[in-house]
């Protein structure tokens, strides 16, 4: 068995969005939307912190789908639109999803984003790879841990752009990769443990 | 044919006609733009369709569950209402089964849900139950008004059971996502059988006054009174339910639970919320309480309206209360990916979900509405003999 996950270092990580960006232009994500977006947990300005001066701290957490062991959005998901595959990605086929955002209402990490209109781009054509397929009005997207790039073996493209090398992907199920060793050397997070969905990212430190 | 002609002399037809018509052009435009029409977003997943869809299904079943138990436990002076109860019940299914499919973003893809059905999920759950539901209500209609007694006592077995369900797996939408502190809670099923039975049979009652009134039916003093007391044995219920809940809730004093708390006591849902306990159980079950007030007919009809309203209320804190706090809080926030997300970047984000909806979908909602109402009045002046119509046609010629 396969089960490719992303562990992202939070003590190197310096918010700089590259990845949000990045993921954004290889997956021909439309305007007003991210899949990957890093966010400063607990603050409420944007690249502000979190606490009362002088105890502040910023802690990023660049957000994107957990790719879950257990995933909530799977199980509800009327027709069977998202699925967890093979290699253990959680992904969506585009055209059995009916918009009933189930799956959204389900996830417990805001990860999901839907086509709540007609995709907008800009510039106006799609910057995506040309072999990710491109998503209609009313249909769920988000993180496919790079499908086309993964399913080729090569690294999905927030990884390939970090400019301080803070994500690794991987296989959990190969203890010889990278990430199972980093799993095993490091005290890991799980974002939102005790939801118990097991999310496979992990970030440490 | 009769009833048909007399039916578009109201001008209330012609008001709900419009209305209706006004409604199916704004779901069209809904279709052409997406659903960012609305006021939903990445962080509101959910809107006022969803809120509809559940205070629909909420006032079906508690009118079957009225009408089925007159048969169920042989209660004899129910059993006049059945055929009005099951009409109420019958058009508001209908409604809720259309606020749904309304919210669906890609309802040309809604076949989907046939073919390859997962059966994990609560919304496949709902949809076979609501089928089963609807069918049972035709069937219902049908052997009532062909005064099939021993069949309607058959179908108000099966009729009890399925109307609770109804209400329950709509509930289990909401209250299987551990996702949302608000939501997953055992009793959360419960809760919404008791509103449905206490907003229903409140439907029931209005109806049935106004039907009176259109002189279609008599319905005497001493079954409103016991109608009444129902009705507030339902709000007892109702309110203990959500104490319990409040309860279990607050007490250990978890940071996810306290924010859900305190945006619905004194944060952005906290209007309907104290609405729903003061106006929507407090007031009514106050009034119905006492034998001498529930002879008044303005009082009965005052207090169905606030539980009625006071159960609108409690979808609306329910549903939007687990949307406002994300559980990963940070600037900047969800990428909402509405239309104004398309257009300013600076306009993408929300640390916390606000919602309003916006004029077309409550054009929209309305139109659900009307079209409720006019299958109402259709199926009442068809069903129930039609003879206070008659009689005011007498009376205008």
């Amino acid at each position: 068995m396969t089960r490719y996950a992303l562990a992202i270092n939070t003590g190197r990580c310096m918010g700089c969005q590259t990845c949000a960006n990045a993921c954004k232009m290889e997956n021909n994500v439309p305007m007003g939307m991210l899949w990957n977006r890093v966010i400063v947990e607990g603050s409420d300005s944007f690249d502000g912190a979190e606490g009362e001066y002088p105890n502040l701290k910023r802690n990023y957490i660049a957000l994107t789908c957990q790719h879950c062991e257990n995933p909530a959005c799977e199980k509800v998901c009327p027709t069977g639109a998202t699925y967890k595959d093979e290699l253990g990605r959680v992904e969506i086929d585009y055209d059995k999803c009916i918009g009933c955002r189930m799956c959204m209402a389900a996830c417990p990490y805001n990860v999901r984003t839907f086509n709540w209109a007609d995709p907008v781009r800009d510039p106006e054509f799609n910057y995506g790879n040309k072999n990710v397929p491109v998503r209609e009005k009313g249909v769920m997207e988000k993180c496919t841990l790079c499908k086309e790039l993964t399913d080729k073996g090569e690294t999905p493209m927030c990884v390939r752009c970090c400019p301080v090398k803070a994500r690794t992907f991987g296989d959990l199920d190969d203890p010889n990769s990278e990430i199972s060793k980093l799993k095993e050397s490091h005290k890991v997070r799980l974002l939102l443990e005790d939801k118990g969905t097991r999310p496979q990212v992990f970030y440490y430190e | 044919m009769n009833d048909m002609k007399t039916l578009t002399r109201k001008p209330a037809v012609w008001v709900f006609g419009v209305l209706a018509l006004i409604g199916i052009g704004c779901w069209i435009y809904q279709l052409i733009g997406g659903l960012a029409v609305t006021g939903m977003s990445n962080a509101t997943s959910w809107g006022l369709y969803i809120t509809n869809f559940m205070f629909f299904v909420g006032l079906s079943a508690g009118g079957l569950i009225v009408a089925s138990s007159a048969h169920v436990f042989n209660i004899k002076s129910f059993k006049k209402i059945a055929l009005p109860a099951v009409i109420c019940s019958t058009v508001c299914i209908c409604c809720a089964a259309m606020f749904v499919l309304i919210d669906l973003g890609g309802i040309q893809r809604v076949w989907r849900i046939v073919t390859g059905a997962n059966f994990t999920s609560p919304l496949v759950w709902d949809m076979c139950v609501i089928t089963i539901y609807l069918v049972i209500n035709i069937l219902d209609i049908y052997f009532i008004t062909k005064r099939n007694e021993k069949a309607v006592r058959y179908i108000s077995y099966v009729a009890l059971p399925v109307a609770i369900l109804v209400h329950s797996v709509t509930a289990w939408i909401f209250g299987l996502e551990i996702a949302k502190e608000g939501w997953y809670s055992a009793i959360l099923a419960p809760i919404f059988v008791a509103s449905a039975c206490d907003s229903g049979l409140s439907l029931l009652i209005l109806s049935l006054m106004g039907l009176a009134k259109a002189k279609v039916l008599e319905v005497g003093s001493d079954l409103m009174s016991s109608l009444s007391k129902l009705l507030a044995t339902f709000i007892a219920v109702d309110a203990y339910f959500i104490f319990c809940e409040l309860i279990t809730m607050a007490y250990p004093g978890t940071e996810g639970a306290n924010e859900v708390l305190a945006t619905m006591f004194t944060g952005a849902t906290a209007p309907f919320f104290w609405f729903e306990i003061v106006f929507g159980l407090l007031v009514p079950f106050l009034v119905l309480f006492s034998a001498k007030r529930r002879q008044s007919k303005g009082l009965v009809i005052l207090s169905s309206i606030l539980v009625i309203c006071g159960v609108f209320c409690k979808r609306v804190w329910l549903l939007f209360t687990s949307f406002v706090t994300p559980n990963i809080y940070g600037a900047p926030g969800i990428s909402t990916g509405t239309f104004a997300a398309q257009q300013t970047p600076i306009d993408m984000w929300m640390t916390i979900g606000t919602y309003a909806p916006t004029a077309i979908e409550i054009l929209v909602t309305l139109g659900v509405i009307s079209v409720g109402i006019l299958g109402w009045m259709f199926l009442s002046s068809k069903l129930l003999g039609g003879k206070g119509l008659s009689t005011e046609k007498q009376d205008e010629q």
